[in-house]
């Protein structure tokens, strides 16, 4: 097949846009610019440069898991496990850190128990073909009652300062968990949008059978977006107990639901196949400014219950009715 | 007298096609009226607006004189309207009763519990109008497709239903049950029921049928009377123009491209052995499920064969699953278009480029120029309409989407072709094009494969032919002796050449 050198500059958009910025993405950007119009109408102070940050380091745990999610519900899966896996790898992490291993080598350990919790889930999936609700479902309890046993239900107190700071500091006034989540942001994007890696998650999402009959590798597909999801659990609680300085094998309760949440406010279908990993990050900001703005209204925590719950289901009625039908 | 029922200038268009433009015409009460069209000109979606599950973008329809609007199948259902689906729409584990009862069950005590017997009781009533034989208590997976059929025309009887849309009823029954089938909805429209008869085949229509509508392309092309009209009328009126009539040109070679040895599989194929030349055209006819499609399902390494060998260029190669068959140079277009050859929310170039993006890519990021010049470059080969390189495949029509999965082997440079019924659901004009594809690809010194039920196209594009038979390859039959009735002999179990479907023009 010859390219024609013509075909080049074509006057039509192409495929991969150097920044494709869909009207998905741009919905959701629109419901976080009037939820802020809203809070900075009601509490001042509320747009200050302070409490901008504020949002996004407190979004960026969120948005750390529902950018693994997101690459997990888009290959048509889900991870329910995400919580326990972080708990499992936070106290392993901060327990070589109390011994005395190296930081570097603690977080590698950390990152590795969410890898492997995650290659477990992907392989559950993907070779015994139990259905990835169920599998996480079961890891979920079994992840958790690993954490558990591992401490005898005890925190894990003292992480080091070293630790800390690596993971509770500032860069150029930036928290630097903000900024980490960042670079993962960008390089999930780049994974979805530039490489194969990307269009088989799509296209396994999108329909599976055909996925396979054109070649795709449906099992590893699979497992890469179970084990990139375990991964950034075990980062996510990383940001946690640094910030917080112990380790609970009870943390990271309930973490999935907002992570699927925000995949899904961002645009993620629940059927697989569809998904955005801009959206995603919106969707985590959407939510984590739900709940900043309400605590300095000085609101209850069970309205604020209420309104998060509200905003997924407005956002979603919203969603439903502007694709119209099919 | 008011017909029965009425349509008048209905139109339906979906996003990429205008399915139905302006059909009008009416069906007497009692009477039975073909729909005839090739795959792809409006029948089915003609029916699903009657069903009530498209709504018209205009036009009106009338039952018995009434102006009816369905916003749901249940008001279809209510105005007396019920259809018989191709794939029947039964559940296998439920009894034959409960399957006529299904969705509105008899209860007792206030709906409290489904009175079984009562179900049962008056199925067999409704059963034994047409076919007394039927258990009704029996599992409705025990019975054969013939029969369930019957029973969901029953179940129709059950409903009060004063028109039976029956779509495509044939395309899984022998020839004597195509004759019981007859005989019960004759008795049927002596009662006054009006029958909508769908079908592609013409003598089944010429059969049973008063009158036949003939659509082609979406629209109502005319109005047949059976006892006047000739075979060949209709065909051109079907066809409209002389498709399956130009000249047959070979481009096979003698080199062998692909050989099959002896293959089996644990569920239908048995020791099939063939060769495959480059350049060559080769069908394969057969009944449904005599695994014409089990046999493709091996060379593309869909599915594993149990003994056997299938060799490339004089090599074995070791087929696990599609992927290897890829690296072999074998390519699948499936039948089934929409379950296992499109990402429907994916763009026509991903689509095209799935599975090949190894070759777009370097160092794991695809490189989006590359991409877009060949998409360019094979989309317009294979004249895709519109050529919008990013606009999701789902929009396009299903002979679009068709040359979108043709062009993927392109992009893979598979040298190894094979068709599953290539133009299932694809419009006439559509249908033409990927013949000429088919016949250009062949040309260029592609091995291509071509399974199809349509006798016609088998012929029109082969070059060989292989009739199968019970997970066997009955025959071969070269291109001298292709004739539809030389297929259908070796088609169909015990035949009798004679007493053949056969069209008997």
């Amino acid at each position: 097949m010859t390219n024609s050198p013509a075909a080049a500059d074509t006057k039509l958009p192409p495929v991969f846009g150097r920044f494709s910025f869909s009207l998905r993405d741009a919905g959701t950007l629109i419901g976080l610019v009037v939820i802020m119009a809203v809070f900075a109408t009601l509490v001042p102070g509320f747009l200050s440069e302070r409490n901008l940050i504020n949002i996004l380091q407190q979004s960026s745990i969120n948005a750390c898991l529902a950018l693994g999610m997101t690459l997990v519900i888009i290959s048509g899966g889900i991870d329910l496990s995400v919580g326990p896996t972080a708990a499992f790898s936070a106290v392993i992490t901060a327990t070589l850190l109390l011994s005395g291993t190296p930081v570097p080598l603690a977080i590698l350990a950390g990152l590795g128990i969410g890898v492997a919790c995650g290659f477990v889930n992907g392989i559950l999936v993907a070779y015994v073909g139990l259905q990835p609700f169920i599998v996480t479902l079961g890891t979920l309890s079994t992840y958790r009652a690993l954490a558990l046993i591992y401490t005898g239900g005890n925190p894990v107190l003292g992480i080091p300062a070293g630790f800390r700071s690596l993971f509770n500091g500032s860069l150029f006034g930036i928290p630097t968990p903000v900024l980490i989540v960042a670079v993962v942001a960008l390089a999930a994007w780049i994974l979805l949008k530039k490489t194969p890696i990307g269009e088989y998650l799509l296209a396994v999402g999108g329909n599976e059978e055909a996925a396979y009959i054109a070649g795709v590798p449906i099992a590893r597909t699979k497992i890469t977006a179970y084990v990139i999801s375990g991964g950034l659990a075990a980062l996510a609680s990383l940001i946690l107990i640094g910030r917080l300085g112990a380790a609970e094998p009870i943390l990271g309760n309930l973490w999935e639901l907002d992570a699927i949440a925000a995949a899904a406010i961002g645009g993620a279908s629940l059927m697989g196949g569809k998904g955005s990993i801009l959206g995603t990050i919106l969707g985590a900001i959407i939510l984590g400014t739900m709940r900043n703005g309400l605590t300095l209204m000085n609101v209850q925590a069970f309205y604020q219950l209420l309104a998060t719950g509200l905003i997924i289901l407005v956002a979603m009625m919203i969603d439903r009715a502007t694709r119209g039908r099919e | 007298m008011t017909p029965r029922l009425r349509f008048e200038a209905i139109s339906k268009s979906f996003p990429g096609v205008n399915a139905l433009s302006d059909v009008s015409f009416d069906v007497a009460s009692g009477e039975i009226h073909g729909l005839l069209g090739e795959n792809g000109a409006g029948k089915s979606t003609l029916l699903r607006i009657l069903s009530g599950v498209f709504r018209p973008t205009s036009g009106s329809m009338f039952v018995d004189g009434e102006n009816v609007f369905f916003r749901k199948p249940m008001d279809a259902r209510g105005a007396g309207i019920a259809m018989i689906h191709q794939e029947l729409q039964q559940v296998p584990h439920l009894s034959v009763a409960q399957n006529m009862f299904l969705g509105h069950p008899l209860t007792s005590v206030g709906g409290l519990f489904v009175s079984k017997r009562e179900q049962e009781r008056r199925a067999a009533e409704a059963l034994s109008m047409i076919e007394p034989g039927i258990d009704p208590a029996a599992p409705i997976s025990s019975l054969k497709v013939a029969q369930r059929q019957i029973v969901e025309i029953a179940r129709a009887l059950l409903d009060r239903a004063r028109i039976i849309a029956m779509d495509e009823p044939t395309s899984s029954l022998t020839p004597s049950e195509f004759e019981r089938l007859a005989e019960v909805i004759t008795k049927l429209s002596a009662t006054g029921v009006s029958i909508i008869y769908v079908s592609h085949k013409m003598d089944e229509v010429f059969r049973i049928c008063q009158r036949a509508s003939v659509m082609r392309d979406g629209k109502l092309v005319g109005a047949v009377d059976v006892q006047t009209a000739s075979h060949q009328d209709v065909i051109t009126m079907m066809v409209g123009r002389e498709l399956m009539q130009e000249q047959h040109v070979s481009h096979a070679s003698a080199t062998v491209k692909l050989e099959a040895r002896n293959l089996s599989s644990l569920t239908k194929i048995r020791d099939a052995s063939f060769k495959l030349h480059r350049g060559e055209v080769l069908g394969i006819a057969g009944l449904v499920g005599s695994g014409r499609t089990e046999l493709l399902r091996l060379l593309a390494g869909v599915d594993k064969f149990s003994a056997g060998s299938i060799a490339i260029d004089g090599k074995t190669v070791d087929l696990r699953n599609p992927r290897d068959a890829i690296s072999a140079g074998i390519g699948l277009v499936p039948e089934e278009r929409k379950r296992e050859g499109i990402i429907p929310v994916r763009s026509v170039t991903i689509n095209m480029a799935l599975a090949s993006l190894g070759r777009f890519s370097k160092a794991g990021i695809i490189q989006s120029g590359k991409l877009r010049n060949t998409a360019q470059d094979l989309l317009r080969r294979v004249n895709l309409r519109p050529l919008q390189l990013d606009r999701p495949i789902r929009l396009f029509s299903g002979g679009n989407q068709q040359k979108a999965i043709i062009a993927r082997w392109l992009a893979s440079k598979s040298q190894v072709l094979l068709f599953d019924e290539p133009t299932r659901g694809i419009d006439v004009g559509a249908k033409a094009e990927i013949y000429h594809l088919i016949e250009a690809l062949a040309a260029d010194g592609h091995s291509i494969v071509v399974v199809s039920s349509e006798l016609p196209e088998v012929i029109r594009l082969s070059d060989r032919v292989l009739v199968m038979r019970d997970g066997k390859i009955g025959a071969e039959l070269a291109r001298a002796d292709l004739t539809e009735s030389a297929i259908v002999a070796h088609a169909i179990p015990g035949a009798d050449t004679g007493k053949t479907p056969a069209p008997a023009a």
